[in-house]
């Protein structure tokens, strides 16, 4: 037993050790092989030669849209829980305020008939989910641990909460007719329509590597320096001259950036936004993917936000004597995290750093008895 | 010889329990002046009153000529005050590298860095040898080391030390002594908080004794190494 989960470490560090190794040229045609990979995926011509990867039971178009939103949310939650260390539970909050924020300005159905395209909510709706995110951050960060968790908390259920009951946020009808966003082909048809959800994963796909590349030159940079020193040690941060709170509400806004951008995304996709779409669940399963992923990795963040929401679709259209999978899926998953969370607590693919943080508390665990 | 940090009257509540009684202090330019006392006694606390990381209820601290009772801690780091949290203070995952590099997080001058970078591991060559190992896995000694070289690599004004022997074996204390020693020589000014009252007598020279929030006794660290009823409570000898 032991000398099988040796040979699996060691397997996994020489792969780690090679990876860092590796030539520059090397690594950059991994990392575009990767990209390209997953551009050419939704395509049946490409995929259909994969085997048992591609979905049975749903468009697998649509079911990669939907877990590149969920890795894009899993990207912006890394930045407040993996970063900065601040347990924040409700997410999804700022997805919706983002989602809302666009069906609000350009759907037909809200009251105040702005009709605006998808592209001039689009900026509207990012700066409302910062300012959002500031707002909510300002009182609630100076609380630690335990109860800005359940601030946060509280902060996506009154979200949901008035999109389900307020009458300008039309509850569970919603607003429908929200706009696509902009482009044609040049025979005039629209590239973004409601046939072909592969645009739309492109189009986050992009969105991805765009925001992975700031977000790894935010974390290389003072800021991702003084990030890494709150969730190390808050106390050391402060005495070492690191304004920890501005930090901390850094951290929130852009979290809550990316949220609102994830959102927005949504809503120009799916042409209709109601307050079912914000179960607290969502919020749950973002965190989940973090975790599982290798929380303050971004790697292991894209990972585990993919694998979480291509596992829960995968189950889809699946029998197994007679029963539906899918409807066991959180069964699973939630097997899956405890399994995790026993062997693996500091997720797939962990930070370096985080990693040598688990085995301090660890150890100081021990120590206070 | 001018005043560098003048505490007067700082009381400090811990919810309803108070935990500092009024307590005055001042320490002067180029000094080594020590705070002993019995655990509990309140000295970690009057460190965190100065350091800025607990508020406090009500006197004053003026540092510098500047009154920075109600600061925020990060700029009364920027100020020249810097504190080598006791115990476990560093940052478990980062690299000593990393961790100096995050006492200098208030600079900008990196030639000046450099240079204090250079001296710090001249200082504790220990850390150099290590200078790639992550935080956490440092022993006791080297992570006492590591916050002492990290606090300096601030260029502080004022060096506030918790309890710098925590833990070490008598080797080490000796050693890190000489060091706090050596530093003062070269030009900072250090308080110091000690329950090791043996050691920092003898290198202080000024200090202070506390006792359940108050300051009871005062005097240079000769004079308070030969009192018999320091002798008595802290050097365990009657």
């Amino acid at each position: 037993m032991t000398s099988v989960r040796e040979w699996i470490y060691s397997g996994r560090h020489a792969v780690g050790e090679r990876w860092h190794n590796a030539p520059r040229w090397m690594r950059w045609a991994v990392i575009a092989a990767v990209i390209v990979f997953f551009y050419a995926l939704p395509n049946r011509e490409f995929y259909q030669w994969l085997g048992p990867i591609p979905t049975t039971g749903s468009n697998f178009g649509q079911v990669l849209f939907t877990i590149s939103i969920y890795v894009l949310l899993a990207v912006g939650l890394n930045i407040v829980v993996g970063f900065a260390g601040l347990l924040d539970l409700g997410y999804f909050g700022f997805f919706a305020v983002g989602a809302y924020t666009v069906a609000v300005l350009t759907s037909p159905s809200s009251d105040l008939k702005t009709l605006w395209p998808w592209l001039l909510a689009l900026p509207v709706a990012l700066v409302l989910t910062m300012i959002s995110g500031v707002m909510l951050g300002t009182p609630t960060l100076r609380l630690r641990g335990d109860y800005l968790a359940i601030v946060t908390l509280g902060f996506a259920e009154m979200i949901r909460v008035a999109a389900t009951s307020s009458e300008f946020l039309k509850g569970q009808r919603g607003f429908n007719q929200i706009p696509h966003p902009p482009g044609s082909y040049s025979d005039g048809k629209p590239i973004f329509g409601v046939l072909d959800p592969r645009p739309y994963y492109w189009l986050v796909l992009t969105l991805i590597i765009l925001v992975v590349i700031g977000v790894r030159n935010l974390n290389r940079s003072r800021v991702g320096r003084a990030w890494i020193s709150i969730r190390e040690d808050e106390d050391a941060a402060q005495l070492m001259g690191v304004p920890t709170f501005k930090f901390k509400l850094w951290a929130f806004a852009s979290g809550a950036f990316i949220g609102g951008l994830a959102g927005a995304l949504f809503a120009g996709k799916q042409n209709f936004v109601s307050s079912q779409n914000l179960e607290l669940l969502n919020s749950i399963i973002i965190l989940a993917a973090v975790i599982l992923g290798g929380s303050g990795n971004i790697v292991g963040a894209i990972v585990g936000g993919g694998l979480v929401a291509y596992m829960i679709e995968r189950f889809r259209g699946i029998e197994f004597f007679g029963v539906e999978l899918y409807e066991y899926r959180f069964m699973f998953f939630g097997l899956v995290l405890v399994v995790m969370m026993i062997f693996r607590p500091q997720g797939l693919i962990p930070n370096r750093r985080r990693a040598a943080e688990f085995k301090d508390r660890r150890k100081e665990v021990i120590v206070g008895g | 010889m001018t005043t560098l940090l003048e505490i007067e009257d700082v009381s400090l509540l811990y919810g309803r329990i108070k935990a500092l009684h009024g307590i005055s202090l001042t320490v002067n330019e180029g000094e080594i002046v020590a705070l002993i006392g019995a655990n509990g006694a309140g000295k970690s606390t009057t460190m965190r009153a100065i350091s800025g990381i607990r508020p406090i209820a009500s006197g004053r601290i003026v540092f510098n000529g500047e009154d920075i009772s109600k600061l925020r801690a990060d700029l009364r780091v920027r100020r020249g005050l810097c504190q080598a949290p006791e115990g476990r203070g560093i940052f478990p995952g980062m690299t000593v590298m990393e961790n100096l590099d995050m006492g200098a997080y208030t600079r900008r001058d990196r030639a000046e860095v450099a240079k204090d970078l250079a001296k710090v591991l001249e200082l504790f060559p220990r850390l150099a040898e290590r200078r790639k190992q992550v935080g956490g896995t440092l022993s006791g000694g080297e992570q006492q080391m590591l916050a002492v070289g990290r606090a300096l690599m601030s260029r502080p004004k004022l060096l506030l030390l918790d309890e710098p022997s925590m833990g070490l074996a008598p080797m080490l204390i000796q050693q890190i002594f000489s060091i706090i020693t050596e530093i003062n020589q070269q030009g900072t000014t250090i308080l110091l908080v000690e329950q090791n009252a043996q050691q920092a007598l003898a290198r202080a020279h000024r200090a202070y004794v506390l006792e359940t929030g108050r300051i009871v006794k005062e005097g240079s660290g000769a004079d308070l190494l030969h009192d018999p009823a320091v002798k008595e409570a802290y050097l365990g000898v009657a």
